[in-house]
């Protein structure tokens, strides 16, 4: 049983009645819920398994490869150094930011719609009535957290770069920071819709932050997730994005100089990364550590063979922050031109500002690396560089412009589809600093053709969906 | 630098309709429109109208019949249709951090507007088309109604022979249905081939020199 809380002076006077809120939500769950929550906790369990047994399959050896060096007291060192140190927190710093940033629009607590227009509407406690999809949440957290820490420490002790007993220590780490990311993902909730109670507090007075939560947010976020679902499954990704963005208001009194149509659209890049600071600081941020990997790869020989793939991905979400003007471009396919410019000058126009972006970023990043190491410049490494560049351009050209799935697919097919252009940027930066390693023959040929060959086909898609939409 | 035909404003719809496996979007139809002359296409609902203004425009193959532009197959893979075909056929897509006078001048400058004075083409239009004042707005901080303004100004920013126009009449005031109605006016006493669909009597009053009826399939 509980009582409205805290009653105003002027409401002593008023008659009062009684809210048996386990009763209450007892009812509605058994007229609305039905099987429902049955189901939800069987897939919850069915998606543990799945991601148990991909960690199993895919994370404990991919986290071992990653270590594993012919070097391993160098490795060692340098993973015990305050840089390392330093990555790591930034890393744990990011994970915090990655859940105050989802919170905006999509946090912990998303209960069916039908539950917050039906049950939520009524004078139960929310803490009561929304607490099943907050635990929901926590469970999952402290899942992937305290998973996340297994197969990280284990990968590494069976490496050889840590001893076996940081593996207890790294589960309970990650249990814990599993635990204080759901928190915050909650307060980021929260935050999401003005209200009078939003400090920090609320980080540790849980039922307080749920009962927080305004009527009008869940059903945001509920409808948010409902979109991001269906974009996820029809492989609309302009909506997913737009879902994501926060509208822009910045910097409206700076024009757009007119001039030539090639510097014109360069410009309107600018112009959208001026206004967009928090897609230029994504981009910026990726593509820097990225960088500092590749760099490190490229310079150091203690680095492990598997540095190279993973600096690719950072690069390449880094890259596409900065590459919005590219998405737009396609997303505009299918309506009469308002650009005339023809669409691969468009395209090119597009690729200006985030490749200039990168070239500066990454050629920082060497040029520190270099001086920082005993070695020089190296051909082979600069060639790297400078074919890296051109695969994700050509890589960026693809993800823009690759179209819609097929309409009969599975979300293998769907997931395929989507991962598409990374992969093949993935695989052919990979495949650079081997084939330009000095003293390949032949190499040089065959990275330039690869990397040729990316663009091209990346051109081809943005001809051939241009007019595709014909038929 | 490449030469890129131009193409007269001579629209041509010869018998063209549209079906996609059972269901006919469009029964043949016929349209033909000389420059200068402002045709209307009317119909209810569900009658094909906007699918035969995309087949005019080159963004759809008909079924049956050939639609032409200039005397050219209206195909906008052609350089000449594109450079020809202004139309507003549902809502473009706009740039989310660009305000209304730089869509303008974007366009206006991907079209080779003189630089100098692209800043006053663009605002003249939006004052035209009673927006100015809202030229510093980005897309998403407009009304329905001052939304499908700003689409017709970006249709309108870009040089066109024909211009395909659906329903611009939407979500507009009368005070503002009649601003529409002079410049589109405007447009095909330069020269201009308009082809519209159209649902206000009074904007098709104002404007048609022929309407044609459009008959739905059932």
């Amino acid at each position: 049983m509980t009582t409205p809380p805290s009653p105003q002076p002027d409401d002593d006077a008023l008659p009062t009645f009684e809210v048996d809120d386990h009763e209450w939500l007892g009812q509605a769950d058994w007229i609305i819920g039905g099987e429902a929550a049955a189901k939800a906790r069987a897939q919850g369990r069915y998606a543990a398994y799945v991601l148990m047994l991909m960690a199993a399959v895919y994370g404990f050896p991919i986290v071992q490869a990653t270590f594993k060096t012919s070097d391993s007291a160098t490795l060692r060192d340098q993973l015990h150094s305050a840089v390392a140190y330093g990555v790591g927190l930034a890393a744990v710093g990011a994970i915090f930011a990655a859940a105050v940033w989802a919170g905006r629009f999509r946090g912990p607590v998303v209960p069916p719609m039908p539950w917050i227009d039906l049950v939520l509407a009524a004078p139960v406690d929310r803490a009561l009535a929304v607490r099943r999809w907050w635990r929901y949440a926590v469970v999952g957290a402290l899942f992937v957290g305290g998973l996340g820490g297994l197969t990280l420490s284990a990968g590494l002790a069976y490496a050889g770069v840590v001893g076996p007993l940081v593996i207890p220590i790294a589960l309970v780490g990650g249990l814990v920071l599993g635990l204080a990311v759901a928190r915050v993902w909650l307060w980021a909730q929260v935050r999401s819709w003005p209200g009078p109670d939003r400090g920090l507090s609320l980080l540790w007075r849980v039922d307080d932050a749920l009962r927080e939560l305004h009527g009008e947010s869940l059903r945001q976020h509920s409808a948010n997730t409902s979109t991001l679902a269906g974009s996820a499954m029809t492989g609309n990704l302009r909506t997913a994005r737009l879902t994501f963005a926060r509208p822009v208001r910045r910097a409206r009194t700076r024009r757009l100089r007119p001039g030539r149509p090639f510097p014109v659209l360069v410009r309107r890049d600018v112009l959208g990364l001026r206004r967009q600071p928090s897609s230029m600081l994504t981009g910026l941020g990726l593509f820097l550590l990225g960088s500092v990997v590749l760099a490190w790869a490229l310079t150091q020989p203690a680095a492990p063979g598997i540095a190279v793939p993973l600096a690719i991905v950072p690069l390449y979400l880094g890259y596409g922050a900065w590459a919005e003007g590219l998405r737009l471009q396609a997303d505009n396919i299918g309506t009469p031109s308002l650009i005339g410019s023809g669409p691969l000058e468009e395209a090119g126009a597009h690729l200006v500002v985030p490749t200039a972006l990168a070239t500066l970023v990454l050629g920082g990043s060497y040029a520190v690396a270099v001086a920082l190491s005993s070695g020089g410049v190296g051909v082979g490494a600069v060639a790297s560089i400078v074919c890296a560049l051109g695969a994700l351009a050509g890589g960026h050209l693809l993800a823009a412009f690759r179209g819609q799935p097929a309409l009969v697919s599975g979300p293998q097919i769907l997931i395929a589809w989507y991962l598409m252009p990374s992969v093949v940027v993935l695989i052919v930066g990979s495949l650079l600093p081997l084939l330009l390693r000095a003293g390949k023959e032949g190499g040089a040929g065959i990275a330039v053709w690869l990397v040729v060959g990316v663009v091209a086909w990346g051109l081809h898609r943005v001809r051939r969906l241009t007019h595709l939409h014909r038929t | 630098m490449s030469a890129v035909a131009t193409l007269t404003g001579e629209v041509r719809a010869d018998g063209v309709g549209k079906t996609i496996d059972e269901t006919t979007l469009l029964l043949p139809t016929d349209v033909h429109a000389d420059p200068g002359e402002c045709i209307v296409l009317r119909g209810p609902n569900g009658s094909g109208k906007t699918t035969l203004l995309r087949i005019i425009g080159g963004l759809l193959v008909p079924s049956v019949g050939t639609a032409q532009i200039g005397g050219r197959e209206a195909d906008e893979r052609d350089r000449a249709v594109r450079a020809a075909v202004a139309g507003l056929l549902g809502a473009p897509t706009t740039y989310r951090d660009l305000t209304l006078i730089d869509h303008l001048v974007l366009v206006d400058s991907t079209w080779g507007g003189e630089p100098a004075t692209s800043d006053d083409r663009a605002q003249a239009l939006l004052g035209r088309l009673g927006i100015a004042a809202l030229h510093d707005r980005f897309p998403h901080e407009l009304s329905s109604g001052q939304q499908q303004l700003f689409r017709l100004a970006l249709t309108l920013a870009r040089p066109a022979s024909v211009l395909l126009l659906d329903e611009p009449e939407q979500r507009l005031d009368t005070a503002k249905r009649q601003v529409v109605a002079g410049i589109i006016g405007e447009r095909a006493q330069s020269g201009v081939t308009v082809v519209m669909a159209c649902h206000d009597p009074d904007l098709t009053a104002a404007l048609a020199t022929r309407i044609v009826d459009i008959v739905p399939a059932r």
